[in-house]
Formats: C-alpha cells, sequence, structure tokens
C-alpha cells in the first residue's frame, strides 16, 4: 500500500485538530460552569444553614446557637454542631459527601454524589473510616488513589466548612 | 536481525517510545513504582510469551510483541495497583495473544484484551500516567511525535485520522447537545489516553487492517463504539471495548465473506 502523501497527512491533521478544538471550546463552558456549580451548592447549602429555612438545618441553626450561647463551649470546640457538604475534585471527577458533626464530633459521613471515572465501590468502606478515625486522612485504597484523594478532600471541605474561628 | 536493523522496524520504534514514555513519565511524577512495574510487565511478558513459544515450537522465539504489551500495560495501570494485579493483566494479555488466534494471528489487541479482563476482574484501577495524564498539558506533545513517527513506520495515518476524527467530531455534538461528559473527555487526562490508544494500540499491525478502506472503516468502529459506551455509561473501558469490537469485526471480515 502506498504511503499517505505528506500533504494528507497535514491537511487531516489540521481536520482533526479543528474538529478537535471546536469540541474543545464547545464543552468549555460545561467545564468552567461546573466548578461554580458545586460552589454555588456548597454556598447554597451554608446559607440554607445560617438562615433555618429547612428542618434539617433550623435544627441546625438552632443547635448552632446553642452553642454560640455557651461562650465556654464555644472556646474549646473546634467545629460547629450541624450538616455540611463538601466536594473533592480532581482530573478523574469528584465526589460530594455530606458530614454530620455533633459536640465536635463527626457522626454521620455520606456519600451524597459519586462522579468519578471509577468504581464507587472503592470508596464505600471509607465513610465509616472517617468516623473511626475522626479524620478526613483515610487510608489509601490499592488501585484507587484518585478516587481517594478527592474523597479526603470532600471531607476536609465539609471540616473546613464546620470549623469554629 | 541486528540490533540495529529491529530499532527501524515498527516493533523496535513502539518499544523505543514506549521505554522513553516510561523512564520520562516517572522521573517526572518522581515515582520510582512506575519503572518497577515496568520491570515486572516486561518479565512476566517475556517468561509467559516464551513459553507459549516453546509449546507451539515456533521459530521466531524474540518475544518483543509481548515487551511491548508488557511496557503498554505498566503504562497505563495506575502505579498504585500492586504488581501481582500487573503481572495478571500482562499474563492475561499474552494469554489472549495465543489462545484468541486466528490464521496464527490474533484476533484482539493483547493488551486492550488483559486491560479490559484486568478491569473486569481485579476492578484495577487504570490511570494512563504513561500517556502524561497526571503531567502539564504541554508533555501530550510528547506523544504526538512518537505518535506520528510510529504511524507513519507501520503505514497507518487513514486509520488514525478516522479514528480521531470521528471520535471528536461524536464528541463534540454529545458536547453540544449535553449529552455525556463530552468536557472531560476532550481534557486530561482522558484526551491522553485518547492519543495513546490511538496511536499505539489501535494501529497494532497483527489486529488491524491494512489496506486504506478498511482502515477507515476500522477506525471509524473503534470510536463510534467507544464515544457510545463513554456517553452511556462512563468509566475507562469505553477505549478498549471500541478497539475490541474494531478488531473482532477485521477478523471477521477476513474470515467471512459476507462480511466484504
Amino acid at each position: 500500500m502506498a504511503k499517505m502523501d505528506k500533504k494528507w497527512v497535514v491537511l487531516c491533521s489540521t481536520a482533526v485538530a479543528a474538529v478537535y478544538a471546536t469540541g474543545y471550546f464547545i464543552t468549555e463552558t460545561e467545564a468552567v460552569i461546573q466548578p461554580s456549580l458545586q460552589q454555588n451548592q456548597v454556598n447554597t447549602l451554608t446559607n440554607q444553614m445560617s438562615t433555618g429555612s429547612n428542618s434539617e438545618t433550623s435544627r441546625t441553626a438552632v443547635t448552632a446557637n446553642e452553642v454560640k450561647s455557651t461562650d465556654k463551649v464555644q472556646q474549646t470546640s473546634v467545629y460547629r454542631d450541624g450538616v455540611y457538604e463538601g466536594i473533592g475534585s480532581n482530573r478523574r471527577g469528584s465526589i460530594q459527601v455530606t458530614v454530620t458533626i455533633q459536640k465536635d464530633k463527626i457522626t454521620d459521613v455520606e456519600i451524597s454524589q459519586f462522579a468519578m471515572h471509577y468504581s464507587e465501590q472503592d470508596v464505600v468502606n471509607m465513610p465509616d473510616e472517617v468516623m473511626n478515625k475522626q479524620s478526613a486522612q483515610v487510608n489509601n485504597v490499592s488501585g484507587a488513589t484518585y478516587s481517594t484523594e478527592a474523597f479526603s478532600s470532600a471531607v476536609q471541605d465539609a471540616l473546613d466548612q464546620a470549623r469554629n474561628t | 536481525m541486528t540490533l540495529q536493523k529491529w530499532m527501524k522496524s515498527p516493533k523496535g520504534y513502539v518499544a523505543m517510545a514506549m521505554t522513553a514514555y516510561l523512564v520520562i513519565a516517572s522521573i517526572a511524577v518522581f515515582d520510582i513504582k512506575g519503572i518497577i512495574h515496568g520491570l515486572v510487565a516486561v518479565g512476566v511478558a517475556m517468561i509467559v510469551d516464551v513459553l507459549f513459544g516453546l509449546v507451539n515450537r515456533k521459530k521466531r522465539m524474540l518475544p518483543d510483541g509481548a515487551i511491548i504489551t508488557g511496557l503498554i500495560v505498566a503504562l497505563i495501570l495506575s502505579t498504585s495497583a500492586s504488581w501481582v494485579v500487573v503481572a495478571a493483566t500482562v499474563i492475561l494479555a499474552i494469554v489472549s495473544k495465543y489462545v484468541l488466534v486466528s490464521r496464527n494471528k490474533p484476533i484482539f489487541n493483547p493488551a486492550a484484551m488483559g486491560l479490559l479482563l484486568s478491569v473486569l476482574i481485579f476492578g484495577t484501577g487504570e490511570s494512563w500516567w504513561g500517556a502524561f495524564g497526571d503531567l502539564p498539558v504541554w508533555m501530550i506533545a510528547l506523544l504526538l511525535i512518537g505518535g506520528y513517527a510510529i504511524t507513519g513506520r507501520v503505514n497507518k495515518f487513514p486509520q488514525i485520522f478516522s479514528f480521531l476524527g470521528t471520535y471528536f467530531v461524536l464528541l463534540s455534538l454529545m458536547g453540544l447537545f449535553h449529552t455525556g461528559d463530552a468536557g472531560n473527555a476532550l481534557r486530561a487526562p482522558f484526551i491522553n489516553a485518547v492519543l495513546f490508544c490511538g496511536f499505539f494500540m489501535v494501529t497494532d499491525l497483527p489486529t488491524s487492517p491494512a489496506k486504506t478502506k478498511d482502515q477507515l472503516v476500522f477506525g471509524v468502529l473503534a470510536s463510534v463504539v467507544g464515544a457510545l459506551v463513554y456517553g452511556l455509561f462512563g468509566g475507562l473501558m469505553y477505549l478498549f471495548i471500541g478497539l475490541l469490537c474494531a478488531n473482532l469485526y477485521h477478523f471477521l471480515r477476513t474470515r467471512y465473506t459476507f462480511f466484504l
């Protein structure tokens, strides 16, 4: 078979690159909007918590007020009581978690959204590990480094929001 | 065959490119595990290949094809995977090369088959670290340099252009209609995976056609199936499934006249 002419190689390469650039441009808005939306979700949740706009967050707000009313407790507690949502993402997807904190203790961790390109099974035991360790620093699962990192930073994100400042 | 002749052969080109990527990526991410996985994968691939060669009484015992398979597996599997999984994946790949055969040629790309089975059996994580998936975007230029050199050497430009062209058109349409996650697929590390798979696996000589028209169909089929699987299910297996479907089509086409 005759070799493809160099001119055709250049022409076809340019055409393929043009199609790629079109696709990249079309999806750029999505790629930019996605993190903003996630950020908005977090902000919305935080705002809901502060305004007490639903039953869950009302409970949280009340609890938080109770904590605030006791100066001694506020001085010693690291976290504010409540339900916090955190997001961790990397090049291979994102994980969203919901972390419940009561009396400075992580009482519940749930994976609310799993959008990694790996199996969710890789991180299914991690919420329990967080509660046992009371820390976002979970052990790496062999072959699931990216999911582990995203999960860990999602929990850390939630804890950072809960932290008493 | 002298070493100089072998280095100028298609297998020599691919082996040198894969070795260079392994070393560059390992240095760039400061991770010795990549080198260790590479040595394990190549060692196991050579042993299994020679054993099959002895059983089949092959005249040519040089396991250069197996070395390439081992290197590709090592470059794709996550470096956090256990070396046992790397070795098992390579064994699956080499076994498929000798078991799923037609007219003394493998039907399926051995590395793609091994990696697909590895995901299904071991749930192995794939990072495409050797395709510079975790490194700065400019390093894609290295993939293109090696890819073009090899594609030119094996005379597979029609195949690679139809594969990449169709794939990007389909992803652009997905992006336009907000179906699937086209944005991710067009960016690192997934774009690295597509280029690596296209240049170094789709162009595999024994498992793909030679004629221009057949190459075009092969490339289109691999990308259509791959993009569909990605659009519907996401995950990491879409490129392998697309390539293996095209391999199957090539096998059926050469074996049965009604596919002509």
